[in-house]
């Protein structure tokens, strides 16, 4: 049962040939006996999954109206709130902080029927790519637990590439949910910006974050986006209209043009130059036409991500100050102490690289040379991707420069940064793009494959990435230790 | 572009209120000084005519709407998380001696 796609349990569950509780105690008995080797899971809440699923099962008994995700386990990563249930945004600064509020995600999630197993891992605040800043626990890539997951949303992609859940949520703001997708061998998509709410979602760039979903197969996730991709009132930068149609659209690509940018791609190692090449022919033999556009700006990307992404984040952590929530010191004695100390023991290194080079770049006499700039070349990045849309339908891009690498194996902070060229200018540009698994490494590690649209074009990728997968099943494939 | 140094780190804990331990700071100063180093590249990028980015997407939002009061978190609610209150109110130590 647990290898079946989002869509086929929710469809036996509707059919009656599954009761929502067999449903639910499969997933809930996968994790108990197998997350002590992944460490996806922060919480799990069972006794709370249970009584929903015993109460669909209830609703189906008496013949009432179901859900569009009736039945659907699903995860979701600890920096997004479900009401009553810790959000630890895996820091130790919130190990006591219970959500006080739904997210919109988790409120349409809930009315549809859907049955939340639990919150997942993720770097602290999601500020890292490999899972491995969390400050809590590790998580550990289902393809070989010796590697990283991805990250920031490598608790999420464990899970669903474990198969403890068929869908789990993540957040994208440099590529948090497409790199572990890629690392996981599962399909992993960053909407466009503003066309998921970020209500509930805890902010680390709030003009780059998005939620993002994780399934086995991109028609999943257009399920998902059929009842999140919507306006929410709770959220200013949230675009109007939605839900779109994902699942009834034809899933063809003969005739698209997808951009590839040659130039840019240039210094792809060979292993993963093969892998996105033969995914590029595939792509020929759907019927698509290659085209070469010019993207050459983007290797200013990371450079101007992460001006941008720490200058917000040093903003939007000012609130975690140990006043109204989170551990307080118990060594402060004054008001200044409270801050300095909760912050000393709540945070790890990596949350006050960050917070504290954000800090520089907003600070008077650097303002200028620094985030202004980086906001000038934003423009620019966003302008080249509109040119290239003119030559093209969809772009297409490896996910990351290499598969999944060893715990511990990237210490020096720019080496990790470097691993999010490919993804980081997407959430620049607030474009739409989804991770597909294309092939496997040498090692057998799962590699990636890119689609971005142009913006609001979210149907176009997913509707292109299910063409992908259903033309090319052999790399949608389970890791050998979790297929039973 | 810019030079940092340990006062700068010092400055910049003082200004975010987060601790650090002498051996953080060093460490800081080092990651920083790289980090800076490598984003200086952005000098390369003609901006000259170029608007600062404060909108990234194309559509008009208008996410204005009518003042009214709508759902409130109840106090007590909202005092479930904070480490210390009395009276209603969240309790600090005292800003000054």
């Amino acid at each position: 049962m647990h290898n079946l796609s989002a869509i086929e349990i929710r469809d036996k569950f509707l059919n009656g040939e599954l009761s929502a509780l067999s449903i639910c105690q499969t997933f809930l008995d996968r994790i108990a006996q197998h997350d002590k080797e992944v460490g996806a899971f922060l919480s799990v809440f069972t006794e709370r999954a249970i009584a929903k699923a015993k109460e669909l099962d209830a609703k189906r008994a008496r013949g009432e109206t179901l859900g569009k995700l009736a039945a659907i386990p699903v995860a979701i990563k600890d920096n997004i709130h479900v009401k009553g249930e810790i959000t630890t945004c895996a820091s130790k600064f919130l190990t006591n902080y219970k959500a006080p509020f739904d997210s919109t995600l988790t409120t349409l999630l809930e009315s549809e029927d859907a049955i939340i197993l639990g919150k997942t891992n993720l770097d602290e605040f999601a500020m890292g790519s490999s899972t491995e800043n969390s400050g809590l626990q590790t998580t550990r890539n289902p393809w070989n637990l010796k590697c990283v997951p991805g990250g920031s949303s490598g608790g999420s992609a464990a899970a669903v590439a474990a198969k403890f859940c068929p869908i789990a949520f993540g957040s994208d703001t440099g590529g948090s949910v497409r790199l572990p997708a890629a690392f996981c061998g599962i399909a992993g998509f960053k909407p466009t910006y503003g066309r998921v709410s970020r209500f509930g979602l805890v902010a680390y760039g709030s003009s780059l974050d998005q939620i993002g979903t994780f399934a086995a197969t991109a028609e999943d996730i257009g399920l998902i986006m059929e009842v999140i991709g919507r306006h929410c009132r709770h959220d200013a930068t949230s675009l109007p209209g939605g839900p779109e149609k994902y699942l009834e659209v034809p899933h063809d690509i003969r005739g698209m043009k997808i951009g590839v940018p040659k130039e840019f791609l240039k210094t792809l190692a060979p292993e993963p130059k093969k892998v996105f090449d033969n995914a590029l022919e595939r792509l020929k033999q759907m019927g698509a036409t290659l085209v070469d556009i010019d993207l050459n700006l983007l290797k200013y990307s990371i450079a101007t991500y992460y001006i941008l992404a720490t200058a917000e984040a040093s903003t939007n952590l000012a609130r975690f100050d140990g006043i109204r929530y989170g551990q307080r010191s118990k060594r402060a004695t004054n008001l200044h102490e409270v801050y300095n100390f909760s912050k000393e023991e709540g945070y790890g290194k990596e949350v006050k690289r960050r917070i504290l080079l954000g800090t520089y770049v907003l600070s008077a006499g650097y303002q200028n040379a620094y985030y202004k700039k980086a906001q000038k070349v934003r423009t620019l990045i966003i302008e080249s991707y509109k040119k290239a849309f003119k030559e093209c339908d969809l772009i297409a891009s490896p996910v990351s420069p290499f598969a999944a690498f060893e715990i511990g194996a990237i210490k020096d902070p720019i080496q990790m940064y470097l691993e999010d060229i490919y993804t980081i200018p997407i959430n620049l540009a607030g474009l739409p793009a989804i991770s597909i698994p294309d092939g496997f490494s040498h090692d057998g590690k799962p590699m990636g494959l890119q689609l971005i649209g142009p913006q609001k074009g979210d149907v176009k990728v997913i509707s292109a990435a299910t063409a992908f997968q259903k033309a090319n099943p052999e790399f949608t494939a389970i890791p050998k230790t979790f297929k039973d | 572009m810019a030079n940092i140094d340990k006062e700068t780190i010092k400055n910049l804990t003082e200004l975010c209120r987060i601790d650090c331990t002498e051996e953080e700071q060093i460490s800081l100063l080092h990651d920083l000084q790289k980090i800076l180093k490598y984003v200086d590249q952005l000098e390369e990028v003609d901006t000259e005519h170029v608007k600062p980015c404060n909108h990234i997407l194309d559509a008009n939002i208008d996410a204005t709407r009518e003042d009214f009061v709508g759902n409130i978190m109840p106090r007590d609610v909202f005092l479930s998380n904070a480490p210390s209150h009395t009276g209603g109110m969240i309790k600090v130590p005292p800003i000054m001696k």
